[in-house]
């Protein structure tokens, strides 16, 4: 990002919240030309990247809000070190001239001379089109928008006028970046707080922060991998019994003639570590297809990834193989011992015989696994630490996965009695074959069981969090509209937008809701910005024995729990240090009860009034007069927000919804994920199918002899495949339901108090499986059709 | 004779069965056509490889034909499509096999019915209640054929092959794996079937005794019908395999 810069001027204040987020002093415009006179410097340039969205021409903004790439706003000029070189046009100059990335110019359907309306901090305001720029030889990088200004239109419109973010630096060569760094900090004296990096410093702590920024995605990511590898090791020991059972014979035939027990497993167990070679290293360049793939998915949606190509680090490529291979042994380990201790006799036994016998420790280890989970559970429940939570979820899930076989026939038979009864004998037998062998079918289903209960745990969180949101703001939200601004944390709704619906007639309040950074006691804090005189009566924050009115440019209101724990009861002070390194004393006037929105401390828009921050509104609400026509209202606002550009104009329980329904993207991309499990469950179903299939070939090939049709023997196995599938579900479902539970449960101090069961989500759960037992059928139903009825009979 | 009215319930007429082609050509059936009479239990025997139990396989619609025709009730089963060959095999024929007769999951009364309940047909009561007691098995109806010994198991497939009132039953080797006490009780009650349920049966077998039961036997040797023996004696049996062999 930074490869034609030396040097780069920052200020050494900053404040740095959660989530990556942080706001650094701006430092003044006057010291670009001091470090431009440095010696060794040879051009310098001042930067801004802050937030600005650009209209597109049918006044829809570019680029998505909340968890897009960033739309920002920068400084675009002549330079050594320019990252920005001019396809068409010029650098603006002048406080009426922009110029765009050349993918916005094209995606907002701009050409030189248009003009462009531009969303920032201060408003939105029009400009004339005079350039089209290129970022390096890639259109517009990762994505995000910009929209370029000379420096002091960028300064004043972007965030403070006389005020840049950094100064970029480019040497002459005279000197190491390391030396010319030294030589402009020596320049500036420590009180005006500033440091020098070198160019590659600056790239280094870049990456850094995104690679931050990502890593809560690479946890999520891996906690799928994990499971993915849990539900693949089931597929992989039943793989590895059927080759054991397949191979019974033959190998009972090399411990008859002298091989040991030893020599047969570990033969099976070289075959593993062959086979998980050679799997791992087919699924580690089957990944690197795919996200070759997708990047150039993304290329050809319009978000150039500029970088130096895919990285495939040797740690990836090492782990990868590794892992794999570890768990393919590890799998296999249980069904290579089996396979040695086939008893030589059975050499002379006929086809593989289905061995079924549930031993009675089973039973009891799997009941003692969960009821020690339960008793986790129970004490967390209690009051033991949440932590311990996963413990005894763990001991559940292990427990039941232990229980299945013992579980397995009475549920299966039950599940099965539909298809007894709609199918006559060939569901009979269906039904009888899904629980012939209940170890194998537990095992079979195991998958699904694992991937259904997360998915109903993580729907029923989902269903509780939704109620939650629809009771939150239906209490708390007292007027008819909102104007709503998906944020992450950087950018939003410019605050002379709700000064600007005040304005409307029928509109009794409007009145925004905003964050603001800043550090206490030396960490970075959001504060909730509000504005006293428009939110009463229209957004209640629930305060207790205080009045909006009491909140004055030196007051802080703080939640009851936050002034509890931190000792800052009514009446004391915090002291608080803004974005640009100014301080303030703010004395806590007043407590309230309503987190959920608000957070932990909210202050008064006139408490930062005049300071060198950025602060934007996540929303405005709007109450309109009583008397007002809401559809006239609504008409007004519309305009007015279509005016100003961005954001998105919502009734009241649109609004509502909205909030709610943003839960559905985390949904999504869990369900996404799970998917991956689905398709495990659906090839585990498969092998085992096949396997049984192969097992009872003569007795397959015997019904087709007394008159059993093709269609019976599909129907036969087809049925069994669907009763496997749905033992799996039912039982997913009871362990998702009561997991849910439980995380709702110890989520009620964050305020879940609700918990609803998924019903949707349950039925469409238990539809789903049975397509996939159906599916999984397939292949097995047609092999079954293939045995021969005369080689199945005759062989002995 | 014992039948005096004989009608024809399967023939082979010019059956020829080739596996392999060119220099690996085998000729298990040559040109073979033998009638079954109704009523009548016939025996098919041989040494090994004489085509007995593929003739037996062709006949009874299990195995394709290379030339020549099969009929069973005077239709051809060289014509029919697999489907029409297995509701065929459900409506008219009855299976005994050598071993591995039943299917595990189902008890004894579900084995019986097996053919009926695939065709979803309504089984004839009387019949089949006739059929159990025939074969002694009242007692054992829910049992599962794990928990029937070798004996009990074989007499449930000869009350399945008889339970759908076939035209015909087929019998590959049905005491094989019987000890001799059990086998003579199996050969009695098919013998029982024919005399006494004017059923029609074909047996496969090598045992001289096991073919002493029937009233008719064709001896096979190198996929061509050689002989044909009436009222046949264990001895006469014997005589006339060891001349066989040679």
């Amino acid at each position: 990002m930074f490869k034609n810069i030396d040097g780069y001027v920052r200020s050494t204040e900053v404040v740095e919240g959660e989530f990556g987020l942080q706001e650094r002093t701006r430092i003044p415009l006057a010291m670009v030309e001091k470090v431009r006179n440095v010696p060794g410097v040879a051009d310098v340039s001042p930067d801004i990247q802050a937030f600005a969205r650009i209209i597109a021409k049918d006044g829809k903004p570019l680029g998505s809000e909340g968890n897009g790439p960033p739309t920002f706003g920068s400084v675009g000029e002549d330079f050594k070190g320019a990252l920005w070189t001019i396809v068409d046009g010029r650098f603006p100059a002048g406080p009426k001239e922009v110029a765009l990335d050349e993918a916005s110019a094209k995606n907002g359907k701009y050409t030189v001379g248009d003009t462009v309306k531009v969303v920032a901090q201060s408003g939105s305001r029009e400009f004339t089109l005079v350039g089209i720029a290129s970022y390096g030889d890639v259109r517009s990088p990762g994505g995000a928008t910009f929209a370029l200004f000379d420096v002091e239109t960028a300064a004043e419109f972007l965030g403070k006028p006389g005020f840049v973010d950094a100064i970029l630096v480019v040497g002459d060569g005279t000197r190491t970046d390391e030396q010319l760094a030294d030589d402009i900090d020596a320049m500036f004296d420590p009180s005006d707080k500033v440091e020098t990096l070198t160019g590659a410093e600056i790239t280094k702590e870049t990456q850094d922060d995104i690679g931050q920024a990502l890593s809560f995605f690479g946890i999520i990511l891996s906690t799928f991998s994990y499971i993915a590898l849990g539900v693949g090791s089931f597929v992989i020991y039943n793989v590895f019994s059927i080759s054991a059972a397949q191979r019974q014979r033959e190998n009972a035939l090399l411990r008859a003639v002298g091989a040991s027990r030893r020599q047969i497993s570990r033969a099976m167990l070289t075959e593993s570590v062959v086979v998980g070679l050679v799997g791992s290293v087919l699924g580690m360049l089957g990944g690197i297809g795919l996200s070759s793939a997708l990047t150039a998915l993304l290329k050809g949606l319009g978000i150039d990834i500029p970088s130096s190509g895919l990285v495939v680090t040797a740690s990836t490529v090492v782990n990868t193989i590794v892992i794999g291979v570890i768990v393919t042994v590890l799998s296999a380990w249980l069904p290579a011992r089996r396979a040695g201790k086939v008893p030589p006799l059975a050499a002379m036994r006929s086809t593989a015989i289905e061995v079924a016998q549930v031993g009675r420790t089973r039973t009891w280890i799997g009941l003692a696994a969960i009821a020690l989970g339960l008793g986790v559970i129970g004490a967390v429940i209690g009051g033991l630490g949440t932590s311990w939570l996963g413990l005894g979820i763990l001991f559940v899930f292990g427990g039941t996965i232990v229980l299945g076989p013992v579980i397995a026939p009475p549920v299966g038979r039950f599940l099965g009695t539909p298809a007894a009864k709609l199918r006559g004998i060939t569901g009979v037998m269906a039904r009888q074959n899904s629980v012939r062998n209940p170890k194998r079918t537990a095992r079979t289903a195991s998958p699904v069981l694992i991937g259904v209960a997360l998915v109903t745990a993580v729907s029923a969180l989902a269903a509780s969090i939704k109620g939650q949101v629809n009771d939150i703001f239906t209490e708390q939200f007292k007027g008819d509209f909102a104007i709503n601004f998906q944020s992450s944390g950087f950018g939003g709704l410019s605050p002379s937008l709700a000064d600007g619906l005040n304005r409307i007639e029928g509109v009794e309040s409007a009145t925004g809701i905003g964050t603001l950074l800043v550090r206490i006691d030396g960490q970075g804090r959001l504060l909730t910005v509000i504005t006293p005189s428009t939110i009463e009566g229209n957004y209640d924050i629930g305060l207790v024995g205080a009045r909006y009115s009491d909140l004055d440019a030196s007051g802080i209101f703080l939640s009851k729990d936050w002034s509890e724990r931190n000792d800052k009861p009514v009446g004391s002070t915090i002291k608080v240090t803004l974005a640009d390194a100014s301080e303030r004393t703010l004395t806590v006037r007043g407590l309230y009860e309503n987190d959920d929105v608000a957070g932990n401390r909210v202050v008064s828009r006139e408490m930062f009034a005049g300071a060198n921050v950025q602060s934007f509104d996540f929303g405005v609400y709007v109450k309109k007069t009583a008397d007002a026509d809401a559809g006239e209202v609504r008409a007004a606002l519309q305009k007015a927000v279509d005016d100003y550009g961005q954001g998105k104009l919502l009734s009241k329980q649109e609004y509502i919804d909205e909030q709610a329904g943003s839960v559905n993207q985390l949904l999504g991309l869990i369900y996404g994920l799970l998917l991956l499990s689905v398709v495990i469950a659906i090839v585990g179903i498969i092998i085992t199918l096949l396997l049984s299939v192969f097992e009872r070939q003569r007795e397959i090939g015997l019904l087709r002899a007394v008159g059993m049709t093709k269609g019976q023997v599909r129907t036969t196995v087809r049925w069994e495949s669907v009763i496997t599938s749905l033992f799996g579900a039912v039982m997913g479902i009871v362990l998702g339901v009561g997991l849910g539970w439980t995380i709702v449960f110890a989520l009620r101090d964050q305020g879940l108090t609700s918990f609803q069961v998924p019903v949707g989500t349950t039925v469409f759960i238990m539809v789903m499986s049975f397509v996939v037992g159906v599916l999984a059928a397939i292949y097995p139903a047609w092999r079954a059709t293939k045995v021969n009825v005369l080689e199945s009979l005759v062989t002995t | 004779m014992n039948s005096p009215v004989s009608t024809v319930a399967a023939s082979a007429v010019n059956l020829s069965k080739i596996y392999g082609s060119g220099d690996s050509e085998v000729r298990a059936l040559d040109n073979v056509s033998v009638d079954f009479a109704t009523g009548e239990f016939t025996a098919i025997m041989g040494p090994s490889g004489s085509g007995k139990s593929t003739l037996m396989h062709c006949i009874a619609g299990l195995d394709e034909l290379t030339s020549g025709s099969a009929l069973i009730d005077g239709e051809d089963l060289s014509t029919m499509s697999d489907k029409e060959l297995t509701t065929l095999r459900r409506e008219k024929i009855g299976f005994i096999f050598q071993s591995f007769n039943l299917v595990p999951t189902l008890t004894a009364e579900e084995n019986i019915l097996l053919p009926l309940l695939l065709g979803n047909t309504e089984p004839n009561k009387a019949w089949v209640d006739r059929v159990i007691d025939t074969v002694h098995l009242r007692n054992r109806l829910s049992h599962r054929p794990s928990e029937l010994s070798g004996g009990q198991q074989q007499r449930v497939a000869v009350a399945r092959a008889l339970a759908s009132e076939p035209h015909i039953i087929f019998a590959d080797e049905p005491t094989g794996n019987l000890d001799s006490t059990t086998g003579t009780e199996i050969l009695t009650f098919m013998r029982k079937a024919v005399d006494e349920l004017g059923q029609t049966i074909v047996m496969v077998t090598h045992d001289p005794v096991a073919a002493s039961y029937s009233d008719r036997i064709v001896f096979l040797a190198d996929g061509h019908v050689v002989d044909e023996m009436r009222d046949p004696t264990p001895e006469r049996v014997l005589d006339r395999m060891k001349n066989l062999g040679n």
